[in-house]
């Protein structure tokens, strides 16, 4: 033992505190969360004990220079301990810093500074533990001042490091000395940080251009043209300072007698507390609104409705392609290789021929690839037959139509069921979708016309007429602006058809202009409901991209409008679309939602040159899944998530492919291919292009109506756009597959022919695993089926065994 | 990078916070609602629904009595049956609803819901509003009150599904529009309802497929449970995709095999309480809910079933169906609030009887909103076919609330004596309704999701106030 007992018990105790307490905090999480990151968990725990070797480590310098003449006074015992614990919990800051480093996106040259002075200082404290020990255990003397040059050295490097640490955490200027420094340009609200009496104009602009950014997002759904909650708006200047229905809320000058600045400090649980719903304030907004009133509330002249959403830039941009490298010379790969590079992410092997056929059979056509074709095309050794492979699937144009129909369908809504046909307030595009696809019409001739649409495709624009009453923001005019701007321009105006947005800078009228293209006469505006007397314009979203003549009839409106939309100029459709496509590969978009494509890419550089590659591509869409098929990426293994908000949240990084689960028609397909049809010709809703003479031999799940075990897989009842399916699995879904009838009898009837077809129990095991999974079972695979199973296999047993691996999810991912 | 750093800060309070109170993560992220589960009276709803409109004046708000007589004027009819008194003095209740008038004093009668005005009167829209407080069309799927219920609270027990859906199907006419709304909508497929089309055969939406063995389903699971060990997937690691799957498996599992799943079966129940329940489908609907209610149900829909000119939906007729549809309610729901009243479920169950809205022989719509007829109704009745309530009316409608914290014995609301029998005092809106339901769970009025960066609320912008004078604990 080193000391004496109870003054390293403490320390002893202390380690065993964290450690303990870190496991239990985790299992729970674990528990809650499923999966939870423990080492991530360990590293945050760094930002708690850090504080120990700050404290105590001083401490211990502090009393070591009271104890500079004498060794062995009084303050001795405590030194020791505060060197033991300030030792130790300072080199375990270290360890869990490094962890917490490696964990967090954090880098820049302010980390490093930290997490070299952290390593340091952990050195420095260990060296000094060992001096002490020797010099207390060993009664080596001559080591004191080595031991207190260490100590002190130990100290400094606490000082050092702890500055930098609390610049991580509180920010560059925290710490700072000198106030002014670097601070213009930078920060958030920057216009706090000046410190003259009087602002600049241009600083006052900036600043009411912060407030009222403020307002806007917190304030603005009470308080603003939409509602004026208590009498008050807060949107315009002139409402601002008149106040509320008790009197000013703003005293210029005095933020300390302005009502506003009250009632937003008040707590949550305050009756009086603003906001009442959403999010309170943070410090720093509240300060920077009482920042502003103090200097008198200036709202220059000149100062804009401010910007305050992020706008993704319309036009087209080609950034310059980066030089092919090693073996990566498809274009989506060169981008991907910079943001690799960019965020430290290595490529993997490409998967085997077996992944690879899975993933772009049901990726191109929807289907499984037969046991056969997988042999084939394992032994096929050209260079170029993955490549080729892809190509020759793009040509099966009945398969590849059958498929991106449910794509196609979902997002425009098409079904043959649902409500609206029992009025004829309705009209399916099918026929026209699936040539238009089949043929794989260019996408800019494809969405003009649905936009300016002959008879066959008028469904999407006319929409749904709902009998009885409906919102004025749900009339059809304002449908088709709303769905055209989310399918077609991944553009949210379903806020703005009832007020001004809330999200965008889209405003009511806005909205209500665009819609009224596709009204036969002009629309007048209802807020919320209410007509507010005003008859809308006529007008693009985008005025830049031309003028719609608002006394020309409906059709002609919508004619100048999709020919004005599609043009290559507009590069939003197109990114649009792109991003689409990408997703329904790779699992999740370069912009997520794909309906929001304001939102930021994780990479602008491949969004940006695919959209103006399509173009000049002529807007083929075949050649876009062709290149992104062909990309190294797509052949790269699947990443999995632990939660699927994980996707969504803006520190996704990109790696690869996300893990999909097989929609309700690929599942429904391969059961068809593998067992038995589970839809028929006679299921048929649409019997596609082809001559009758080649009987299919089952009915496509995308070609038949909706019906209970399609919509417990997640095929969306289509009365409103549906962009992407919901990939969990759920209860619902379990209890449709395990004992759901329709299931059962394909299931059942599939056992009966197998059954005389197959002789021997082996042979099905074989070619059930082959057909399904494109491998044979192994060995432990084959052992436990043949144990559930006779030599002479009954009908029953082989149902089972079909069901076994139908439900394997091997079987139902695309990973 | 600033930024970074406090967003982790926020994040480690945030999972520390959740440490300390338990809640998964998921809903810290997602949910905006705070809930308040102390103040909850009730854990466990059942709503009984009159599918097609059930007259007021002919249930729960009887009027003045006209006998059927050739020649009579049609504007002299405000209820074709008698009046008979119910457990509460001076309150009654129309002839062939008795059994449900002896538990009234378990309950309050609602007289006063005012549904909404969607203009030409349809009933899968009304419904449509009713079930999910939204009115149609909507830009996104919203989501039934089951499922909110589902997913703010889970289920209850574990193995039983939190909202199950009893008696509708929907390959009748206008299933479409039924569908529209039997739907979890942007909540997610997993809050979606559990479809039980037929009682009778309830049990077989939750035991092994028909036809099949327990020991069957067993084995055929064990070789599942093998080959998922075995599968080369297992070399990919778990992921989300992965794991749902595996444990929605593992819960289907685990139903189909438990003995809760016997509340499925009614064929447990003793006869002469099968009998009593067994006024048909809808009966038993209601004993099935009970028996599920006793197992852990979390939320039950029982519907007599909207078939467009069936059950209450009566273009004609009206007299002479309503002796059949109070034959096929009276009995049942009397014995469901007695069962639970006996087993000290109904403390803690929330019943509800409400229909979508109420009819009237001369009114169609509500009296400063009238809309188009759909029935013709001469003036001097001939036929007997014409003598009853055949035309929609929604501006005064009755409904029944028992147990789970409502106060007993009362009538809350009124409507006029004479035509038009409309609202008079104490109107009540289906957001109040929703809003008082789900106060009664611990569900914060507040509650919303984010979709498509707006807010939704359980009620449309969170509006919907608690209605007090329902509450037990209220002296109002």
């Amino acid at each position: 033992m080193l000391f004496k007992c109870p003054k390293y018990i403490f320390g002893y105790a202390l380690l065993v505190f964290c450690l303990a307490s870190n496991k239990v905090f985790a299992q729970e999480i674990a528990q809650v969360e499923g999966g939870f990151d423990f080492i991530q968990f360990i590293g945050r725990f760094h930002i708690v004990i850090v504080h120990f070797p700050i404290a105590i480590l001083l401490l211990a310098g502090f009393l070591e220079i009271l104890s500079f003449k004498n060794f062995n006074s009084k303050y001795r015992p405590s030194i020791n301990i505060a060197v033991i614990i300030g030792g130790i919990s300072a080199i375990f800051s270290a360890i869990f810093g490094y962890i917490l480093a490696q964990n967090e996106e954090i880098t820049g040259q302010t980390l490093d500074l930290h997490q070299w002075g952290g390593i340091v200082t952990a050195f420095l404290s260990l060296i000094t533990l060992l001096l002490l020990w020797w010099i207390t255990k060993k009664q080596q003397l001559s080591k004191i001042p080595f031991y207190r040059f260490a100590l002190f050295a130990a100290v400094l490097g606490v000082a050092f490091t702890g500055h930098f640490g609390g610049s991580l955490t509180h920010g560059d200027d925290y710490f700072s000395f000198s106030k002014k420094e670097e601070t213009a340009g930078k920060g958030q609200f920057l216009a706090m940080n000046s410190d003259s009496d009087s602002l600049s104009k241009e600083n006052q602009i900036k600043l009411i251009g912060e407030v009222r950014a403020i307002f806007a997002h917190n304030c603005y759904k009470c308080h603003s043209s939409n509602k004026q909650e208590g009498k008050l708006r807060l949107d315009q200047e002139e409402f601002v300072f008149v106040g509320g229905k008790h009197g000013k809320v703003i005293v210029r000058g005095e933020p300390e007698n302005s009502e506003l600045v009250r009632r937003i400090k008040l707590p949550r649980n305050h009756k009086e507390a603003m906001p009442t719903k959403g999010k309170a304030l943070t410090e720093d907004e509240i300060a920077l609104i009482s920042f502003w009133i103090e200097k008198g509330a200036p709202w220059p002249e000149g100062s804009l409705q401010p910007k305050l959403f992020r706008v993704a830039k319309m036009e087209p941009r080609k950034p310059v392609l980066p030089a092919p490298t090693g073996d990566l010379k498809n274009p989506i790969d060169l981008w991907v290789n910079e943001y690799f590079k960019n965020n430290k992410i290595e490529w993997k092997t490409k998967v085997d021929d077996k992944t690879f056929l899975k993933r772009v059979y049901l990726d191109i056509v929807g289907l499984l690839p037969t046991a056969s074709q997988i042999i084939v095309f394992g032994q096929d050794n050209s260079p170029n037959k993955r490549a080729t492979l892809v190509r020759q699937l793009l040509n099966q144009n009945e398969d590849y139509t059958q498929h991106w129909l449910t794509f196609w369908n979902d997002a425009l809504r098409n079904d043959y069921t649902g409500p609206g046909y029992i009025t004829n307030g309705r009209h399916n595009i099918t026929d026209w979708l699936y040539t238009s696809i089949k043929n794989n019409k260019p996408y800019n001739q494809f969405v003009k016309e649905l936009l300016s649409p002959t008879e066959s495709s008028k469904g999407f624009v006319e929409g749904i007429q709902w009998r009885g009453t409906i919102n004025a923001s749900q009339r059809v005019e304002m449908q088709a602006a709303q769905n055209v701007g989310q399918v077609i321009f991944g553009l949210n105006l379903k806020c703005a058809s009832c007020h001004d947005s809330f999200i965008s800078d889209w405003k009511l009228d806005d909205a209500y202009a665009f819609a009224n293209i596709f009204a036969e006469e002009r629309l007048e505006i209802n807020r919320c409901e209410k007509p507010i007397g005003k008859l809308a314009d006529t007008r693009l979203l985008w005025q830049n991209f031309g003028n719609i003549d608002s006394s020309a009839s409906k059709a002609e409106k919508m004619e100048q409008m999709a020919h004005l939309l599609v043009r290559p100029e507009n590069g939003r459709i197109y990114r649009t679309v792109v991003n689409r496509i990408w997703k329904q590969m790779m699992g999740r978009g370069i912009v997520e939602s794909p309906d929001e494509m304001d939102n930021e890419p994780w990479s602008q550089d491949l969004l940006d040159w695919m959209a103006s590659d399509f173009v000049e591509k002529k807007y083929d869409i075949k050649e876009l899944i062709y290149l992104i098929a062909t990309s190294k990426i797509y052949q790269m293994p699947s990443e999995g998530v632990k939660s699927t908000n994980l996707l969504y949240e803006n520190s996704y990084t990109f790696k690869g492919m996300t893990r999909r689960r097989l929609s309700a028609e690929q599942f429904s397909d391969a059961v068809s291919q593998i067992v038995t049809p589970i839809f028929t010709i006679k299921d048929l809703k649409y019997s596609g292009t082809v001559p009758n003479s080649i009987k299919p031999p089952f009915a496509r799940a995308s070609l038949v109506a909706n019906n209970a075990f399609l919509t417990a897989l997640g095929r969306p009842n289509r009365e409103v756009v549906a962009t992407s399916r919901d990939s969990q699995a759920s209860l619902l879904q379990a209890l449709e597959l395990t004992n759901g009838e329709r299931l059962t009898t394909v299931l059942a009837r599939g056992a009966k022919h197998w059954k005389a077809q197959f002789k021997t129990r082996d042979v099905i095991i074989r070619v059930l695993f082959s057909k399904a999974l494109g491998r044979l079972p192994n060995k432990s695979e084959m052992q436990a089926a043949q144990s559930a199973m006779d030599e002479n296999p009954t009908q029953e047993q082989i149902q089972d065994l079909f069901w076994a691996v139908l439900l394997l999810p091997e079987f139902q991912l695309i990973y | 990078m600033k930024n970074n750093r406090r967003d982790f800060l926020k994040q480690s309070a945030a999972t520390i916070a959740t440490m300390a109170v338990g809640t998964p993560i998921s809903q810290l992220l997602t949910s905006c609602g705070v809930k308040n589960a102390g103040t909850a009276t009730a854990d466990s709803v059942i709503v009984l629904f009159m599918a097609g409109g059930m007259a007021h004046t002919e249930t729960f708000d009887p009027k003045k009595y006209t006998p059927f007589s050739k020649g009579m004027q049609s504007d002299s009819v405000l209820s074709t049956f008698k009046s008979m008194p119910t457990a509460l003095d001076g309150v009654h209740f129309s002839e062939g609803l008795e059994s449900l008038g002896k538990v009234l004093n378990k309950g309050t009668v609602i007289r006063s819901y005012v549904a909404a005005d969607l203009g030409h009167i349809l009933h899968t829209r009304h419904q449509y509003n009713w079930h999910t407080c939204y009115e149609p069309p909507q830009s996104v799927v919203v989501p039934h009150l089951g499922s909110w219920i589902a997913k703010e609270l889970g289920p209850k027990n574990e193995v039983i599904p939190p909202f199950i859906n009893i008696g509708q199907r929907f390959d009748v006419g206008e299933g479409e529009e039924l569908k529209a709304f039997h739907s979890a909508g942007f909540l997610g497929s997993e809050y979606g309802p559990f479809m039980i089309p037929d009682p009778t055969k309830g049990l077989d939406s939750v035991r092994p497929p028909v036809g099949m063995s327990l020991k069957r389903f067993e084995s055929r699971n064990q070789l599942y449970e093998k080959l998922v060990k075995e599968s080369a997937m297992g070399e990919f690691g778990s992921d989300y995709q992965k794991e749902s799957l595996k444990r929605s498996m593992e819960q289907a599992y685990i139903l189909l095999n438990s003995p809760e799943a016997k509340a499925f079966d009614l064929s447990q129940e003793p006869k002469e309480k099968y009998d009593v329940y067994n006024t048909g489908k809808f009966g038993l609907g209601c004993l099935m809910a009970k028996r599920l209610v006793d197992q852990g149900a979390r939320y039950i829909t029982v519907t007599t079933e909207y078939v467009p000119f069936e059950g209450w939906d009566t273009h004609e007729n009206g007299h002479t169906r309503l002796v059949g549809m109070k034959k096929m309610i009276d009995a049942p729901i009397a014995q469901l609030i007695k069962d639970l009243d006996e087993s000290g479920r109904l403390d803690k169950t929330l019943v509800i009887v409400a229909s979508e809205f109420s009819r009237d022989m001369l009114m169609e719509g509500r009296p400063d909103l009238r809309v188009l007829d759909q029935v013709e109704q001469p003036d001097i009745i001939e036929d007997i076919k014409n003598y009853g309530m055949h035309r929609h009316f929604t501006d005064g409608c009755s409904m029944l609330m028992f147990g789970g914290g409502i106060k007993q014995g009362s009538v809350f609301g009124k409507t006029a004596d004479e035509r038009p029998c409309k609202t008079i005092e104490n109107p009540i809106k289906i957001a109040e309704v929703h809003q008082t339901i789900y106060h009664a769970l611990g569900i914060a009025p507040e509650t919303n999701y984010e979709i498509e960066k707006r807010p939704f609320y359980t009620t449309p912008d969170g509006k919907g106030k608690v209605a007090e004078g329902l509450l037990m604990n209220n002296k109002v």
